[in-house]
């Protein structure tokens, strides 16, 4: 179990982390969410031991994090950091060497790890030769190949074809059935709410919203959220505020909460009069309870 | 034990890497053999020796003074460089790597580079009847001195100066080529007018070709390499503990995703 409590960080006069608290579980896939800037990236080097806190606590397993606690972790960083003129298997190997595993261990794993990230066909290719997607597995690979119980996957699938990411969330999903607890940073909302099992929105350092998503659902005051796309906002916005519907603004469309769910036609009523481009109806997505965590907008 | 397996771990991969780059290993075996070529057909000529006895003269200062310079200081500096540009640094920081296993891995590294060539150079010497006369050992310890001293000052220039790969070229051209030259790497220091040679005593590179030189080829005593032997300790010793501190430094500036 990973345990962050009450934990700050500043840069100079920059306070980065502001009394930070975060619990991960084992067989947990825990969703760490925010904006560029709000922290994700500090949280990780604290957890990883490469920044010291000012204050707090941060333990896994009960463990404080420290230099001996490096050999728990696997993290997969945003960027691939692999040797590009290795190979696939000796990318791990080395890695595998540096974390302490013996000649036959270190084999077990490699093949274990090739396996998982299903490029046991190109064991022995260079790595510059392989595909952004492949690089991505591997990067993911080097952060298994010493069996660490907490896995830290930052961005895994930033910039990733749409089969190469479904490839990876299975991974994902195989890995959290293994026991082990996985800590998920993501800008893709979809990605988060197939894979965490509990989320935590990060907005300038600090943590404004956690839980299930099912929880997260509950802090909305609506039940529908409807789309409208129409030349006229302003009229738009004005009917329904007099309807008692809360409008929301998502780049160019216009999205009216609804605090019961409503059939399309009665949804229609309400703006009749009102030329509309075209109008939908959704159920509560974790973007948007995103969107209302962090921005607070009202218009 | 750890220390000992991830040195070995650091050393593998440098190689590994350096085995998939033939032509930068074939370049590192051209370059000695062809100043070897040069340095031993100029001395014979103009010293009027004999071919062997030319050989003997040009196979330490080519060695210590140009093979490995190029190799060891070049290739250290293009190590941490590269390791840096390719980010991986980062992910070494992440695991349980300690910064003296990585040193000394480079350093094994570039040992191996290092001895490989200075086989290679001894073997066309020895094609040309050059011998050498005494002090193995004593020769081999200059050597390896000389491998740390190189490593120690690539891990300054690579940490503080060079920012790109495209960095090392010039830096090594902009320190080295003066350095060999008043090294005695391409004509020798007794050649030296006496201004210049009390420069060149300044100049590690002397010593290090001096001290090869003295014990290997001009059946100098002890005594006689002494003060070279003694420049070249602790200038190694500065270059290993400046090498370490700009590693700190960079772990510093470096440790973070």
């Amino acid at each position: 179990m990973l345990k962050l409590d009450g934990v700050c960080k500043s840069y100079g006069s920059r306070e980065v982390l502001r009394n930070l608290t975060l619990t991960a579980y084992p067989r947990e896939v825990y969703g760490l969410l925010g904006p560029n800037g709000a922290g994700k990236t500090t949280t990780i080097n604290l957890i990883c031991n490469l920044l010291e806190r000012d204050r707090g606590r941060i333990e896994f397993n009960q463990q404080p994090i420290s230099a001996a606690t490096k050999s728990l972790i696997g993290i997969a960083p945003q960027q691939n950091l692999l040797y590009q003129s290795l190979s696939c298997q000796e990318n791990l190997n080395f890695y595998a060497q540096l974390y302490g595993l013996n000649k036959q261990h270190r084999k077990e794993q490699i093949a274990w790890c090739l396996d998982a990230v299903q490029l046991r066909d190109r064991a022995r290719s260079i790595v510059a030769n392989l595909s952004g997607g492949m690089q991505r597995r591997l990067n993911i690979a080097v952060a298994l190949v010493h069996n660490p119980e907490l896995v830290i996957l930052d961005e895994p699938t930033t910039g990733l074809d749409i089969e190469t990411r479904y490839e990876i969330w299975s991974l994902i999903n195989k890995l959290r059935e293994t026991g082990i607890t996985i800590i998920l940073t993501t800008h893709l909302l979809d990605e988060a709410e197939k894979l965490c099992q509990r989320l935590g929105l990060l907005k300038s350092g600090q943590i404004i919203a956690e839980g299930t998503l099912e929880t997260l659902k509950k802090s909305i005051p609506a039940e529908e959220i409807v789309m409208i796309k129409t030349q006229e906002k302003e009229k738009a916005i004005q009917r329904g505020q007099e309807l008692g519907l809360t409008p929301r603004r998502y780049g160019n469309d216009l999205a009216f909460w609804l605090p019961q769910a409503q059939d399309l036609k009665t949804i229609m009523d309400k703006f009749t009069g009102i030329p509309l481009d075209s109008l939908s109806r959704e159920s509560i997505r974790l973007e948007h309870i995103y969107l209302e965590m962090m921005q607070q907008s009202s218009i | 034990m750890k220390y000992w397996r991830e040195t070995i771990a650091v050393a593998q991969r440098i190689l590994l890497e350096l085995g998939r780059r033939r032509r930068s290993l074939i370049f590192w075996g051209i370059f000695p053999i062809t100043i070897l070529l040069l340095n031993g057909f100029i001395l014979a000529e103009r010293a009027n020796l004999s071919t062997a006895e030319a050989f003997t003269n040009a196979a330490p200062v080519t060695l210590v003074g140009a093979a490995l310079f190029f190799s060891c200081l070049g290739g250290s500096v293009a190590t941490v460089v590269a390791e840096r540009e390719q980010h991986t640094l980062k992910r070494l920081f992440l695991s349980p790597l300690s910064g003296l296993s990585y040193f000394l891995g480079i350093f094994v590294a570039h040992a191996c580079i290092g001895i490989g060539q200075g086989i290679l150079v001894y073997l066309v010497a020895t094609l040309f009847g050059a011998q050498i006369e005494q002090y193995w050992l004593l020769g081999l310890l200059i050597i390896l001195m000389s491998i740390a001293a190189y490593v120690g000052l690539g891990f300054i220039l690579g940490t503080q100066l060079a920012r790109r790969t495209e960095d090392v070229n010039a830096l090594v051209a902009a320190f080295g080529v003066p350095l060999l030259i008043l090294g005695g790497t391409f004509l020798p220091a007794s050649l030296f007018p006496e201004s210049l040679l009390n420069i060149a005593k300044f100049n590690p590179i002397y010593h290090m070709n001096q001290a090869l030189l003295g014990i290997w080829a001009q059946e100098e005593s002890l005594s006689q390499v002494q003060s070279h032997l003694l420049f070249l300790m602790i200038f190694s010793l500065v270059m290993v503990g400046g090498g370490w501190l700009s590693y700190q430094g960079m772990l510093v500036r470096e440790r973070r995703l």
